[in-house]
């Protein structure tokens, strides 16, 4: 029986061994395989960002931003960062991405809402030219004034070092940060409590 | 080309998206989005610049971590406040509110 399984191993094994050398023989280097799925990413967070401002409809305008939050995660993912990639999907698409289609469906504005008809040219003009501007200042000198490092060697932050500093010196913004999450959720449903006298009165 | 310049170039492309989004809609909502895509960029700098250069990444990533949690509280209270001015106006878009105080309204 065991001899039967290690058979059975050693076939499946072979042919992904064999992938596996034909694989570090194509590709010269993971340089090329890093620039392709930043070019992904990239143009996965452009797509998205032009739904996410460009739709009519709010909630397409959602999706186009649950599109830039994947594209972003998976930036993470290439920084090798993989806690920082899941918590951007737990975070991001799962809480902010409904907080977002509540407020949608809250305001009851989705295809036929205030969004419905493109707004006026000075202010899509306006609002490109806000938008480039900080594009064409930092850009360039993003560009030209990178700080020269060394190379690093890219390997997964260790999650266990993130748990360790967020008890060490980073306990204090950790324990403000609880509080500031406190005091919204208290905030949020003070603000958007109906008191029942006020009810009476409408 | 540095890696470095590579992910904060993605970041200004979200910062510019974001302010693009900001200025163009005319709801409460749609700005909300905008602001998100911002803040996403400013998390994605931070932790690029930590574990592209000799800073300790730990940090960096804390740090990103922290601006995601306040990306959920801001957008936790912006919900309350829409909420709010839906209740007030009967609608959201920006240009109509105007009035912080009438006696008209309760």
């Amino acid at each position: 029986m065991d001899r039967i399984i290690s058979q059975i191993l050693s076939a499946i094994r072979a042919p992904l061994d064999a992938l596996e050398t034909m694989l570090a023989a194509w590709l010269p280097g993971q340089e090329i395989a890093a620039l392709v799925a930043y070019a992904l990413y990239v143009i996965l967070i452009i797509a998205g960002g032009l739904i996410a401002i460009g739709s009519r409809n709010l909630v397409r305008a959602m999706m186009g931003l649950i599109l830039t939050f994947l594209g972003v995660a998976g930036l993470y993912l290439l920084l090798a960062s993989p806690f920082l990639a899941f918590m951007q999907l737990l975070i991001y698409i799962g809480a902010v991405g409904v907080l977002v289609f509540f407020a949608i469906m809250l305001t009851k504005n989705t295809s036929f809402g205030e969004e419905a008809s493109f707004p006026k040219l000075p202010n899509i003009i306006l609002g490109f030219l806000a938008g480039l501007a900080p594009l064409a200042v930092l850009g360039p000198i993003m560009i030209i004034a990178a700080p020269k490092i060394g190379e690093r060697t890219y390997q997964a932050t260790d999650t266990a070092e993130l748990g360790r500093g967020l008890i060490t010196f980073d306990l204090v913004p950790f324990e403000l940060i609880s509080i500031i999450l406190l005091v919204a959720m208290a905030g949020a449903v003070f603000l958007a409590w109906r008191r029942p006298e006020a009810r009476s009165r409408r | 080309m540095t890696p470095l310049t590579l992910f904060w170039l993605a970041s200004l492309l979200l910062l510019s998206i974001g302010i693009v989004g900001l200025i163009t809609r005319r709801t409460l909502v749609g700005m909300l989005i905008g602001v998100e895509i911002m803040l996403n960029g400013a998390g994605l700098a931070i932790a690029a610049a930590a574990k592209c250069t000799g800073f300790s990444e730990v940090h960096g990533q804390l740090a990103t971590l922290f601006v995601m949690g306040l990306a959920a509280a801001e957008a936790t209270l912006v919900l309350a406040m829409i909420l709010v001015v839906q209740r007030r106006f009967g609608k959201v878009t920006v240009r109509d509110i105007s009035v912080i105080k009438s006696r008209t309204e309760a």
